[in-house]
């Protein structure tokens, strides 16, 4: 039924999304879970991954940069 | 999916720009725009929606980081992510995942070091402990070393590997952390736990690592536990005390028991500690160390004092004092791993302690490079300039790459110096040596009319071994003519025309380069410079200062070559030069010289060369006339001096007053022909005078015959001969220094030929006395025509008379007219045999002299002269008298037919 198929499907989610994590802590890419689910749901959405991956550099260096300067 | 979310893509974005940033949402707005635009911008990828290409990127990417464990499990997740199927975009999710995928082993991207030490540990903490641990790798060579320095050790650029050491064991504390940012080169990554352990003991290192280390003060320390290496019981002394002590030892400092005698001139070991034998052998293996650093620490600490060093060996010197700091920083590193043991005072087991024989392995490959940098102090002492140079090249030529990769960086270093003075040299010509130290050395006594002889030379000692001597005289003759186009020939073009200026050895990399292509590279600059010098100098010389034209004037005047002119000359001279040697004035002569040179095709010539034109009276000795002391004379000035230097005038005069003796008497010749031929027909009246006509005719022609060849003789063989060999070499010249020696060459040859030079001194009396002979016969026939043609004159008066006397119808002559006038024909006809015998006397003695000078010029080693024995005796005729002829025309001739 809907439940038990949804259930499925959460639980093909979960382990999607384990894997996933799995696949991003072998790469070193620096994401957390929570940031790599919105980035799935990004780049199922539609976007541009260089795109976005090139954001997250960003981010990630505006944000040290915020940190050496706080220090 | 119906289990996410179906946010829109900003507020995702907003809510992913406040994770990474870890702010909240009004401080990211900044950032969120930035994002959006972005995102927004950059709709459609522009790679290809390959998953299978993506996967095998990662799979690259995690084998070029030696991860083959993490690609397999990769492709095991890859696997099951297709088979779950819940992703649509896979392709996207991996290919975002793989970007920002970073290489744990790459610097972070903030520089400081708090950062980046505390950066490491997590990165490292967290990573699958599938990093292999390697043993160490051997320091670096020099070419790798040099390239991307590290963010922390900026210094370690162009010296030795010392501090580089690899990881000798899995175990224990290496310097290892130190280096940890190193790209693949240094090696073994260590386990998350010793780094943790580690981490404290870098972070204390970084800001000391610069200098060497004073020696921890010894009070301080507290007794450390006893170790298992140490075998002595409670007197001796432990493995640790002997490890401080070497410590001490390395940097030439006296241990508490290791001391330098300087009588053995080595370290000892205190007699009266107690000490087991392999330690006491390990200790002496290791201060030898001390010893080598002692020695160059020595010799730099000295020469630096040395003022008057020069800059090859302040580079010398500098350079070793690199390698030193490199030691340092190593003894740095260990007694900071000793002090580390100190400060936590625990053992943490006898793998991390640092024993004797660590010491030994750890200190195997800079003892090498010491004992190299010894040797080399020690060849070296007393050198200085480009001695210093040869000896650091001869040390290169080892077949141990370490030892040549060592000496070349050094030798690199050192010939810097020299390399700049050289271009300096040779593009500029300038020479700014206070030290002595380059090969081109400048004597500043020397004035500007010896420029080019005199000025530069070459240093031999000071030409490193390499540079050939060839390039050597090249560059010498490239500043040569630099200053002498600045100097003498007043040309202010700057160097920079003349060679295009090739890019300098601006730094010791360059000079690298420039050594280990010497034959090529170097050898093509000195080559361009020298062509293009040497040629713009040609032609200046060619141009300005017509230096081809004066060559030939030279010829045309001083060797007679205008026959004309010289002819015309000698014809006005003639009467003036008769006269005694004091009466005769130079300007007189001058403007005789002038008017000759208008009347003849002399006057065509450039003005340059007949204002240069003039007479110069010799030294006048007693007894001389105008013909003893008549000179030519050419003046020479500024850079043509230096061709026609002053013993190149002097030679010139002496030719030319050989050559003008012999055209003088072809001109006497002349003039007695002309006599001859004119009275013979007038004394034909006269029979009793034929015999003695007869004998002036022979002689004459001997004479002539004589003179004739001799004339040729000189004109062609010699002359022309030697004058056509001096063009073809001018004219082929590349340098100014040919076209000198070509000059002399021509003068030399000239001179020997013309029998001016001191071999041939004998034949010159020999020619000189048959110049004398026939002078003398001219005076003689001179003598004798005159009183021949008086009495011929008389005799036609007293026929005159007669006739006369008869046309008056009175006797033709009376009988006492008669008999005086035979009387006085009787006196005459006495006078005759005078004359005869006079003649004979003097045609004896020439040919006496001409045999003797046959005779000489058979035994000359010059061939041309030999032929001219047989033109001038080309019927045998002396031969016929003289037995000694006989012999040695007989001789030759016979060995000449066998011959051809």
């Amino acid at each position: 039924m809907a439940s038990s198929a949804n259930a499925n499907n959460m639980n093909a989610v979960r382990e999607t999304m384990d894997v996933l994590l799995e696949i991003s802590r072998l790469l070193n890419t620096g994401l957390d879970m929570e940031s790599l689910s919105i980035c799935v749901r990004l780049c199922e959405q539609g976007i541009n991954p260089e795109a976005l991956s090139s954001v997250i550099k960003e981010l990630r260096k505006a944000s040290d940069s915020l940190k050496a300067s706080d220090n | 999916m119906a289990a996410l979310d179906q946010k829109s893509p900003n507020v995702l974005l907003q809510s992913l720009c406040c994770r990474i940033t870890g702010k909240s949402e009004a401080e990211v707005a900044h950032q969120f725009q930035y994002a959006v635009r972005v995102v927004g911008s950059n709709y459609a990828p522009t790679i290809e929606r390959d998953e299978f290409l993506v996967s095998e990127k990662i799979k690259k990417e995690l084998l070029k980081q030696r991860r083959e464990g993490d690609a397999a499990l990769f492709s095991e997740l890859h696997r099951k992510l297709q088979t779950q199927g819940v992703l649509k975009h896979r392709w996207s999710v991996l290919y975002l995942l793989l970007s920002l995928c970073e290489d744990p082993r790459k610097p972070s991207r903030v520089g400081s070091y708090g950062a980046l030490f505390a950066q490491a540990l997590p990165r490292d903490a967290h990573s699958t402990p599938f990093y292999c641990t390697r043993p160490g790798s051997l320091p670096l060579s020099y070419p790798e070393r040099s390239g991307p320095g590290a963010a922390q050790i900026s210094t370690s650029m162009g010296t030795s590997g010392i501090s580089s050491l690899g990881v000798y064991s899995l175990n224990g504390p290496t310097p290892q952390p130190l280096l940890a940012g190193h790209p693949p080169q240094t090696a073994g990554q260590q386990l998350g736990s010793r780094l943790a352990w580690a981490l404290p003991n870098t972070s204390a290192l970084a800001p000391t690592s610069r200098a060497p280390l004073g020696p921890p003060p010894l009070s301080t320390r507290a007794p450390r536990p006893r170790h298992d290496g140490d075998l002595t019981g409670e007197l001796g002394v432990g493995e640790a005390a002997l490890v401080r002590d070497i410590l001490y030892v390395f940097q030439g400092i006296d241990g508490k028991f290791i001391k330098m005698s300087n009588t053995d001139n080595c370290y000892k070991i205190d007699s009266k500690v107690v000490l087991c034998k392999s330690l006491r052998d390990t200790s002496s293996r290791l201060a030898e160390l001390g010893w080598l650093h002692n020695k160059i620490r020595k010799y730099t600490d000295l020469r630096s004092l040395d003022r008057a060093f020069g800059l090859v060996g302040q580079s010398f010197c500098a350079s070793l004092h690199q390698e030193l700091k490199e030691y340092y920083r190593l003894l740095a590193v260990l007694h900071s791993q000793l002090q580390v043991e100190d400060d936590q005072g625990v053992n943490l087991g006898v793998e991390s302690s640092l024993t004797l024989r660590r010491l030994l392995v750890w200190t195997y490959d800079p003892k090498v490079r010491l004992k190299t940098l010894a040797a080399l102090v020690d060849f070296c002492q007393g050198r200085k300039g480009g001695e210093l140079a040869s000896a650091v090249h001869a040390y290169g030529k080892t077949g141990d790459p370490q030892m040549r990769a060592l000496v070349q960086h050094i030798l690199s270093l050192v010939s810097h110096p020299i390399l700049n003075f050289l271009y300096r040299w040779i593009y500029d010509g300038e020479l700014e040596d206070t030290y002595h130290e380059f090969f081109v050395a400048s004597d500043p006594t020397v004035k500007t009319d010896r420029l080019w002889h005199d000025k530069y030379s070459l240093r031999k000692s000071m030409i490193p071994t390499f540079i050939t001597m060839d390039q050597a005289r090249k560059v010498l003759l490239i500043g040569k003519s630099i200053n002498f186009l600045h100097q003498v020939c007043h040309d202010r073009t700057s160097p920079g025309k003349i060679t295009p200026a090739s890019k300098s050895t601006d730094s010791p990399k360059d000079a690298a380069e420039l050594l280990s292509d010497l034959e090529g590279a170097f050898q093509g600059k000195i080559d361009a410079a020298y062509f293009e010098t040497s040629k713009y100098l040609l032609n200046v010389l060619n141009q300005n200062y017509l230096l081809l034209e004066h060559l030939q004037a030279m010829r045309r005047y001083l060797l007679l070559g205008q026959g004309d002119f010289i002819r015309h000359l000698m014809d006005l001279l003639k009467p003036e030069l008769a006269r005694p040697a004091t009466t005769l004035y130079q300007h007189n002569l001058t403007g005789i010289l002038e008017t000759a040179v208008r009347a003849t095709n002399a006057q065509y010539d450039n003005a340059e060369i007949l204002k240069r034109l003039d007479v110069r009276l010799l030294e006048v000795s007693p007894g001389d006339t105008g013909w003893d002391v008549f000179s030519l004379d050419y003046h020479v000035e500024g850079p043509i001096a230096t061709v026609f230097t002053r013993e190149c005038m002097s030679h010139y005069l002496r030719v030319f007053n050989f050559l003008w003796r012999a055209k003088r008497m072809e001109y006497i010749l002349t003039d007695i022909w002309k006599g001859q031929m004119c009275n013979a027909k007038l004394l034909k009246s006269m029979p009793e005078l034929s015999g003695v006509l007869h004998q002036c005719h022979i002689l004459a022609n001997e004479m002539v015959h004589f003179i004739h060849q001799m004339q040729y003789y000189i004109t062609f063989e010699v002359l022309e001969c030697c004058w056509d060999e001096l063009w073809n070499k001018v004219e082929k010249a590349q340098d100014l220094d040919h076209i000198i020696a070509a000059h002399e060459g021509f003068l030399d040859s000239v001179i020997s030929r013309c029998l001016l030079d001191t071999n041939s001194r004998s034949l010159l009396n020999q020619l000189r006395a048959i110049f004398d002979q026939i002078i003398e016969f001219q005076s003689a026939q001179d003598s004798l025509y005159r009183s021949a043609l008086e009495e011929l004159t008389l005799r036609l008066q007293y026929e005159e008379r007669k006739k006369q006397r008869d046309a008056e119808g009175e006797w033709g002559v009376t009988a006492e007219q008669e008999a005086e006038e035979n009387r006085r024909i009787q006196e005459f006809q006495e006078t005759i045999p005078k004359m005869r015998s006079q003649l004979r006397i003097l045609t004896h003695f020439y040919q006496g002299i001409v045999q003797q000078f046959l005779v000489l010029i058979m035994t000359s080693p010059d061939e041309s002269l030999r032929f001219l024995s047989f033109r001038l005796d080309f019927n045998e005729h002396y031969r016929a008298r003289d037995p000694r002829l006989r012999a040695s025309l007989g001789a030759t001739r016979g060995r000449r037919p066998s011959n051809i």
